[in-house]
């Protein structure tokens, strides 16, 4: 490969200097300096709704294991190895994944940012919000997080905030409406 | 006709179930007849015959009373509020295109509904999938006046006062050509007038529009006559300041300049010309290739046909609800693009158009489904230099540097070097840093890209709905980003930018979309520096 280009870390342009505070920022992703983190809450909602799915991968893989076992198919252990290699990065991966979303209310726009290998800020303007939706799921609502979902006429930009307290879930669908309303633009 | 505001519940001419309901009926006769033709002529007896026949007629019978049933109970309505059509046999269902929601309308003339003398109007909104609401069928000179009608309801222009521009308002179609001039708006008022007088030169160029546009109270009786054939050949498509025209000869020409179809007409002889020499030296093989090259023959037949059809007798216009633009060789289209409601405009110039500097111009229109062949969005199939200024003036409020034209000229035909702006860097896209560039304007951004065919998109930078920043794996390795420009119902990819550029321009991208137009009335916003000032057509030549 060619020269490494500038550090990953956009910490040149980060204006307030100040300690990192998030776990994101101190892994210098794109954009997060000075974003606010998601409840913590959602590593344990997320991995229960990946209950499901890992048993399930489980016992596949013990089923293997035991065909294995009992039949001397040798090859089965390769057979055993998808389910593994399909849940376990999103075992190992989730709460470095939770941490990696982050989300501001700025003064003009809302900032959202997700992801840690592929990662993606995307900044929308509350004037060109067109519907805000909040969603709460079985699981969700135990942890007592939410969902916030937005859109703007673009079908490109847009997004979610996952792992949201309620409160404060209400507190931005109640600013995205009225700043909405405020700052109102046309297409 | 001018003084009612309320166009009341109307319903669609009477032919309309026969020509919707033709091809379901066709249909089931050639399925019934493919199905069991070796048995119906091996059994044939007159009293079988009779039966079919006697089945057959029932089921036309039932399709026909069901139709006209349903035609009957379909309405529609144009009020200060929008459109309404009301329909349904049991159930009523009512579909509402509310006044502010109506971004454009355009009058569809499929083939036999032409020969009819019948008219399709399709009412197009904002919002995205179906969003649209058709009026199908009335007769020519009706879907004129509706056209007429909705631009106005949706333009909030009462109903009574004059419509400048397009004036001489013909009667149009095979119907159109036995009244008189109920023409939807005499012409009146000079102040609301902009396109009434065309200056001069164009005038002189296309003397068609001198009376076009003008006074149809001075036209004499031989004007008339030719005004009608005009009106009849252009589909009314004639009062307004001419804007682009195709010659069929340029039409033509832009087709064997297209590279993919003559790769493919290339392809296609070579291929025969083999199947026909295996044919002739090895049994059984040459039916068979020449079978299977048959469906892309086809298909390249057919896109040739849809390229000739969405720019055979291309007219376009500026009149005072927006472009105005008229095209089709079979099945005619007249659409309206309002120069408030474009999003982007994106210009395409193949490789073989950059000698004769042609282009190819189209636009994002919130709720014009671009996958509908793009037809009503495409507002110059094949267009000049000239005409290209012409029509990027009249839709898009301007890049705001001093001479557009010649920098839009420069974006297609200079090499990425020498564009300035941003764009890849690092030797990883090696394809990239050589083609894409990204030029912030006053007014817009401009977004250069392509090998062989040049594209340029150009973004008013004041329709930026949201930006998005991504970045994956290797690009951060690399030290670059996408950003992503949301923009409505389309977005504009600006990829591998340097980090540092794309946060640069992220940042002043976000401060454009935040302070952009405030939700206000239509007029008060920023308006394409040609539409409706025809004086300065010549300027931007």
């Amino acid at each position: 490969m060619t020269e490494i280009g500038p550090s990953p870390a956009p910490a040149a342009d980060a204006p307030p200097a100040r300690s990192p505070e998030t776990w994101a920022e101190r892994a210098g992703l794109l954009g997060a300096a000075g974003l606010k983190p998601v409840s913590e809450k959602l590593i344990p909602a997320r991995y229960l709704s990946q209950a499901v799915g890992a048993v399930l991968s489980l016992a596949l893989v013990a089923g293997c294991v035991w065909l294995v076992i009992r039949f001397d198919w040798w090859w089965m252990w390769i057979l055993a190895i998808l389910p593994v290699l399909w849940t376990l990065p999103g075992l190992l991966l989730t709460p470095r994944r939770v941490r990696a979303l982050g989300y501001l209310d700025g003064e003009h726009e809302l900032v959202t940012a997700s992801g840690l290998m592929f990662r993606s800020v995307t900044t929308t303007p509350y004037g060109r919000v067109q519907s805000v939706e909040i969603n709460e799921g079985p699981i969700a609502r135990r942890f007592g997080i939410a969902r916030l979902t937005f859109s703007t006429a673009s079908t490109d930009s847009g997004g979610w905030i996952d792992g949201l307290p309620r409160e404060e879930a209400e507190r931005l669908k109640e600013l995205l409406t009225r700043r909405g309303i405020e700052r109102m633009q046309s297409l | 006709m001018s003084d009612q505001h309320v166009h009341g519940p109307r319903r669609t001419h009477p032919l309309t179930p026969l020509l919707t309901g033709w091809k379901v009926l066709a249909g089931v006769v050639a399925v019934l007849l493919a199905q069991n033709i070796s048995a119906l002529v091996d059994e044939f007896t007159w009293r079988r015959a009779l039966l079919g026949g006697g089945i057959l007629l029932g089921i036309a019978l039932l399709a026909v009373v069901l139709s006209a049933v349903s035609w009957w109970r379909t309405t529609y309505e144009i009020s200060e509020d929008g459109v309404t059509l009301r329909s349904g046999l049991l159930t009523l269902t009512r579909r509402v295109a509310p006044r502010e929601r109506i971004e454009s309308v355009s009058v569809e003339r499929p083939l036999l509904a032409r020969l009819a003398g019948l008219a399709k109007v399709r009412v197009e909104m904002a919002g995205g999938g179906e969003s649209h609401l058709d009026l199908a069928y009335v007769t020519a000179r009706d879907a004129e006046e509706i056209r007429t009608r909705i631009l106005r309801v949706a333009a909030e222009i009462p109903q009574d006062a004059p419509a400048p521009g397009e004036s001489a308002e013909a009667p149009v179609g095979p119907t159109g050509a036995a009244a008189g001039g109920p023409a939807p708006a005499p012409s009146g008022i000079g102040a609301s007038a902009p396109a009434e007088h065309p200056e001069a030169a164009l005038a002189a160029e296309h003397p068609e529009s001198a009376f076009a546009a003008g006074h149809p109270e001075a036209a004499l009786a031989a004007d008339r006559r030719s005004d009608r054939l005009r009106a009849a050949l252009h589909d009314g498509v004639t009062g307004g300041e001419l804007i682009a025209q195709i010659p069929t000869s340029r039409l033509i020409r832009s087709l064997l300049r297209d590279v993919s179809l003559l790769v493919g007409a290339v392809f296609a002889v070579l291929w025969a010309a083999f199947s026909i020499g295996l044919l002739l030296t090895v049994e059984g093989y040459g039916f068979a290739s020449l079978a299977v090259a048959l469906p892309i023959a086809l298909g390249l037949v057919r896109s040739a046909f849809s390229r000739v059809e969405s720019g055979w007798g291309f007219v376009s216009r500026n009149t005072d609800t927006g472009l105005r633009m008229r095209r089709g060789l079979l099945n005619t289209r007249t659409d309206n693009i309002g120069s408030g409601r474009v999003q982007d405009i994106t210009l395409h110039r193949p490789l073989l158009w950059r000698g004769p500097g042609w282009t190819r111009a189209a636009v994002t229109v919130a709720g014009i489904d671009a996958t509908d062949d793009a037809k009503a969005t495409s507002v110059l199939p094949v267009g000049t230099r000239e005409e290209l200024a012409r029509t990027f003036g009249h839709l898009v409020p301007g890049l705001g540097t001093e001479d557009d034209s010649s920098l839009i000229e420069h974006l297609l035909t200079a090499p990425a070097a020498e564009l300035g702006g941003t764009g890849p860097r690092s030797r990883l896209y090696f394809v990239g840093r050589r083609t894409r560039r990204v030029l912030v304007l006053p007014g817009a951004i401009a977004v250069r890209s392509g090998i062989l065919t040049k594209r340029v998109q150009i973004v008013p930078r004041e329709r930026i709905q949201g930006l998005s920043l991504a970045q994956g794996p290797i690009a951060r390795r690399v030290g670059s980003a996408t950003l992503s420009v949301g923009i409505a119902g389309s977005s504009a990819e600006l990829h591998d930018l340097p980090l540092a550029d794309a946060l640069a321009l992220q940042e002043t991208l976000a401060a454009d979309a935040r302070s952009g137009r405030r939700y206000d009335r239509e007029r008060t916003w920023p308006q394409p520096p040609l539409a409706g000032r025809p004086a300065l057509a010549a300027a931007a030549r």
